[in-house]
């Protein structure tokens, strides 16, 4: 089975060439499809960048990094965009829903991007999937948090991206909410047959993932 | 990922792009406001500019009054030419003098007459008050009968019906002249009448002095081709130099070029608001793109390219162009119905709105210019906006982007706008030359803005809390003083420059000549009267200061054989010197009120040889040298003679001043007339009364008469002008408040955190104060500067004029412009007094 996110000797650097602030160092690992797997560490390990890198946000000083067996190091970034719309789910900390869209808006935004129109009755049904059937026409003010991430995370998941990034998408939600928006990421992730890439904090999400990868100063552990 | 006919694609901008104007109009309004404003007078001076332009070709022939006409100056056609004429069509005589028109009991007007035959007018109508009464004239009365304007209706107090005097003879007013089809100046600007010719005929005038010309106009049979027998015309005249022939479009030249020179300068006032409207959008959608910073981040993590969202932006701005630009367009079109109430009725004009797609292409294109010229650096900085903040929670504002493609691309789109205006108008180099100045001001003012905040940042070490709030607010990477000294610092100086110009002008017209000037000019006066003349007016005054001069008629044939029309182009500042008639004068001496700067003046006695001296300036605009040799036709015959020097003269003081002086030996052998200036302490309508009942063929202008007339325009050309400018600043200030509310809610934050930290609401306003003075004050200095600079090279070098400074007129303007300017900021920044702390600390 070919591997769905690939990091050979991957490297990340900020700064000036003479005192550069070295973020990872040499990552090697990879996820294989409808593999779920958590990455945890300290604050300032790396966990974050790995997620940016693996969705093309962000360029690899050095190394290898493979979406679907596709080289995207080097990649420009209208070719960046079309990985990321044909493989790419995302999902922030911080939800990032756009103000002056609506919530059915801000999903079907993710279809258009890939030039998937007038498809406004799979963005009700996955909303109601997510008890939000009653908030298909509110602005993200007047969502609660909860209902914020799970319009994010249904933006993410509309398109069916072979692959979600996650960046500690609970971080912001009480302990109630977030148990049931993992509820959601799990079951729809293996229903859908999809991996999940997922930085976390709470040991408790990253034990119920397949597989654990811990970052310390830039490296694998 | 855009492609760029991919419909379903464009759709979906389409789609975006009228959601985002339903949901963010309220920031949309300054970039419509000022495109609309800017727009606006763009289309006015289009629109009018064409309705007029219009109106004189379609009324062409009215406005010569014939298909032809013939000039042919103070002596008529001989007869046989006459009827030559007349077998080709039907022909109208008028014939022009100017003489006095006076009623007893007050004093007499000069009037320039027409005395018209009964086909006059070939082509349109005198329209006239009561309707019809231009008829009454060509009736055999016993008192021949006389149309009159409404100026001198109002000088002499007259009532249709009163009798008047011209040259000694009695005329009943039968009505008032609204208007003539074929242009007079004088029918508007002054006064004017009309008399049968069979009515001048009974002034058995011997001599009309040079003020007489006659006007042959003819309506070609309809049957014969026009432009075949205008040459024959031409041919039947062509045995006399001096007798000139104009067929239709030529009447409307000099008035079309006026409106051109007027419209450009319009349209560059235009332009200079678009531009500083360009500033406002330019600011406002650099505000737009990081206000939504995080929604783009949030696209491009979805997957849409910058190239998309940068696409989908400027559809929007378009479409704010277009429809800005129809609306402005349209209130345009119908702005020559609001020019026909503010132009005089007696030029007879009748302007038409005209409804044409290239005109209002024209307005759409010049926006789009502008639009993209200005919204390419702030939109391109959307490809600066990076996803991964989203990741990181940290979003830094991008600022404009020029990179060396964008460079490049606004390099050339300048390019374009410039040569665009340029081919527009005559005027090429002035154009040109405004719009370097522009941008080199622009870029003066944006100098400013940086040398403040350099050299504020030497001063931060002041304990006054007010002071070190507003310094905090200049200096700070987000300030306003840039936008602002360059929005204001152009409306400021161009309003300041033509101010000043105007104000020039009108001094130098209405304070200083009155006083250097004469009481009455004297014209045309027969040679045999003139010393029965000098000594009647000493008899009434004898304290009277009396300057006569000799005077002959002449036109300039050639320059060293050339043809002077090979020669001098229609745009030489000097043309006029050798267009047409003009007088010559003579003296054995020289004047010192005339100094020679080249050349010497000529030993007096030599009368076989024609001896020309020139005036200076006149002389090397038309490329004159010492010695050249110059072609005048005199009273029917052309004499060659030779430039011997040149004479540095100022037509501003009014007294007798002529372009062309011959040596006098020469002379005595020409007829002339003379022209005299009267000075005197007596009342000049007592001794003009006098004059005109003893010699009623003498006539005279009241200096006072004429400048308060060129007063009275000049004054409406600066309203015209300070309202124009004005205008300027209105977009201006709409930039700066567009500035100001971009900063609401940084500054709202700030003032926020001083609230909490314990500054009050009166240390806030005063640092604002305080802010707007450094700003405003380092400004002023910049645009005095650049408006003196520019205002003395107008007024010295175009005008000829003496520069003077207005302190008073200065400082009512930079006081006006700093309290309106400070007024809207205060009612713009009102949020920011009383900042709500609860949804700022819920970070909403």
């Amino acid at each position: 089975m070919n591997a769905a996110i690939q990091f050979n000797n991957v490297s990340l650097s900020y700064g000036s060439k003479i005192d550069p602030v070295e973020v990872l160092k040499g990552i090697n690992f990879s996820v294989s499809s409808e593999e779920i797997v958590s990455i945890i560490g300290p604050s300032g390990s790396g966990k974050t960048s790995i997620i940016m890198l693996a969705s093309g946000l962000e360029t690899a000083t050095e190394g290898s990094i493979k979406i679907n067996s596709q080289e995207i190091v080097g990649l420009k970034e209208n070719k960046l965009s079309e990985v990321r719309r044909e493989n790419i789910g995302i999902v922030f900390q911080s939800f990032y829903l756009i103000p002056n869209l609506t919530a059915i808006e801000n999903v079907l935004l993710s279809l258009e991007a890939s030039q998937k129109y007038n498809q406004e009755q799979e963005a009700k049904k996955l909303l109601s999937e997510f008890g939000l059937s009653h908030r298909l026409g509110h602005l993200p003010s007047e969502l609660s948090g909860g209902e914020q991430q799970r319009v994010a995370i249904a933006r993410a998941l509309i398109n069916k991206p072979k692959i979600i990034l996650a960046d500690e998408p609970t971080g912001n939600l009480d302990s109630a909410n977030s148990q049931i928006m993992m509820d959601l990421l799990f079951d729809y992730t293996k229903k859908s047959k999809t991996s999940l890439v997922m930085v976390t904090h709470d040991n408790s999400i990253a034990e119920r993932c397949d597989r654990i990868i811990e970052i310390k100063d830039g490296q694998i552990v | 990922m855009v492609k760029l006919f991919d419909t379903q694609q464009l759709r979906l901008i389409n789609k975006y792009a009228i959601r985002d104007f339903s949901r963010s109009y309220k920031k949309l309004w300054v970039i419509a406001s000022t495109l609309f404003i800017s727009l606006l007078l763009l289309s006015l001076t289009f629109s009018v500019k064409e309705a007029l332009n219009n109106e004189i070709e379609a009324n062409s022939k009215e406005l010569l009054g014939g298909d032809i006409q013939v000039t042919s100056g103070i002596d008529p056609l001989p007869s046989l030419v006459f009827d030559e004429l007349k077998v080709l069509g039907e022909v109208s005589i008028a014939i022009e003098l100017a003489t006095m028109v006076s009623k007893k009991g007050q004093a007499p007007v000069f009037t320039e007459l027409r005395a018209v035959d009964d086909n006059y007018p070939l082509y349109g109508e005198i329209v006239t008050t009561p309707l019809g009464a231009s008829k009454k004239i060509y009736l055999n009365t016993q008192k021949p009968t006389v149309l009159i304007n409404e100026s001198i209706q109002n000088l002499l107090q007259l009532e249709i019906g009163d009798d008047v005097v011209i040259m000694g003879k009695s005329f009943k007013v039968a009505g008032l002249v609204v208007s003539v089809p074929d242009l007079a100046e004088s029918a508007v600007f002054g006064e004017f009448a009309i008399i049968s010719k069979s009515s001048y005929d009974k002034f058995e005038l011997s001599s009309g002095g040079s003020f007489l010309d006659h006007e042959y106009r003819i309506k070609f049979n309809n049957n014969i081709d026009v432009s075949k027998q205008a040459s024959l015309v031409e041919s039947i005249v062509a045995y006399d130099d001096s007798i000139e022939t104009r067929l239709p479009g030529q009447s409307g030249r000099s008035l079309g070029r006026i409106i051109d020179n007027f419209s450009n300068f319009l349209n560059l006032v235009s332009v200079s608001a678009m531009i500083i409207a360009g500033i406002g959008i330019s600011n406002t959608l650099l505000s737009f793109v990081n206000q939504r910073n995080t929604s783009i981040a949030v696209k491009k993590s979805i997957g849409f390219s910058s190239n998309f969202i940068q696409l989908m932006y400027f559809y929007e701005i378009i479409l704010i162009l277009i429809g800005m630009s129809v609306i402005a367009y349209l209130f345009g079109v119908f702005s020559p119905l609001l020019a026909n109430e503010l132009l005089p009725k007696s030029l007879g004009i009748d302007l038409q709105p005209t409804v044409s797609l290239i005109g209002y292409l024209n307005i759409f294109f010049i926006g789009l210019l502008v639009v993209l010229i200005f919204s390419i650096p702030s939109l391109y900085s959307i490809s600066e906006i990076k996803a991964v903040a989203l990741f990181r929670n940290t979003f830094q504002p991008v600022s404009l982007n020029f990179s060396s493609k964008n460079i490049i691309l606004l390099a050339i789109l300048v390019t374009i706008l410039i040569t665009y205006f340029v081919l527009q108008t005559e005027q090429k180099f002035y154009t040109i030359l405004y719009f370097v100045a522009f941008f080199i001001t622009m870029f003066i003012f944006y100098g400013v803005s940086k040398l403040l905040i350099s050299f504020l940042r030497r001063f931060h070490k002041f304990s006054n809390n007010g002071y070190r709030i507003a310094y905090r607010n200049i200096v700070a990477k987000k300030s306003l003083a840039p936008i602002m000294t360059v929005s204001l610092g152009i409306g400021l100086t161009l309003l300041l420059t033509l101010s000043f110009v105007a104000n020039n002008l009108k001094q130098e017209i209405s304070d200083n000549i009155p006083s250097m000037a004469p009481d009455l000019f004297f014209v045309s006066i027969d040679r045999d009267i003139q010393p029965d003349l000098e000594s009647f007016i000493k008899s009434i005054d004898p304290e009277v200061t009396l300057e006569f001069s000799p005077m002959a008629s002449a036109s300039f044939i050639s320059l060293n054989g050339t043809p002077i029309e090979e020669i001098v182009s229609e745009n030489n500042r000097s043309a006029w010197v050798v267009r047409g008639d003009r007088r010559i004068s003579w003296s054995e001496k020289s004047n010192p009120d005339n100094p020679i700067i080249e050349g010497e003046w000529w030993e007096p006695g030599n009368e076989n040889e024609m001896f020309i001296s020139m005036d200076s300036r006149a002389a090397y605009d038309l490329g004159m040298s010492i010695n050249d040799k110059i072609t005048l036709n005199i009273l029917g015959r052309d004499v060659t003679g030779t430039i011997k020097n040149f004479r540095e003269v100022d037509y501003r003081d009014i007294s007798i001043n002529f372009a062309i002086i011959i040596n006098k030996a020469f002379a005595n052998k020409l007829p002339y007339e003379y022209i005299g200036t009267l000075k005197s302490d007596m009342s000049s309508n007592e001794i003009l009364a006098k004059v005109v009942e003893k010699f009623p063929n003498v006539s005279a202008i009241k200096v006072d008469r004429i400048l308060s007339q060129v007063s009275g325009v000049l004054n409406k050309i600066f309203i015209a002008v300070t309202g124009i400018s004005l205008i300027v600043i209105v977009i201006g200030l709409i930039v700066i408040v567009s500035a100001v509310l971009v900063q609401t809610t940084f500054r709202r934050y700030n003032n926020l955190i001083y609230k909490i930290l314990g500054v009050d609401f009166p240390t806030i306003l005063r640092a604002m104060t305080i802010e707007f003075v450094l700003i405003y004050l380092t400004l002023v200095f910049f645009a005095l500067s650049v408006a003196i600079a520019g205002s003395y090279l107008i007024v010295e070098n175009t005008l000829q004029l003496t520069w003077r400074f207005d302190l008073g007129l200065t400082l009512w303007i930079l006081l006006t412009t700093a309290l309106v300017s400070f007024v809207m900021i205060l009612i713009a920044n009102k949020s920011i007094f009383s900042p709500k702390v609860y949804p700022l600390i819920r970070n909403e």
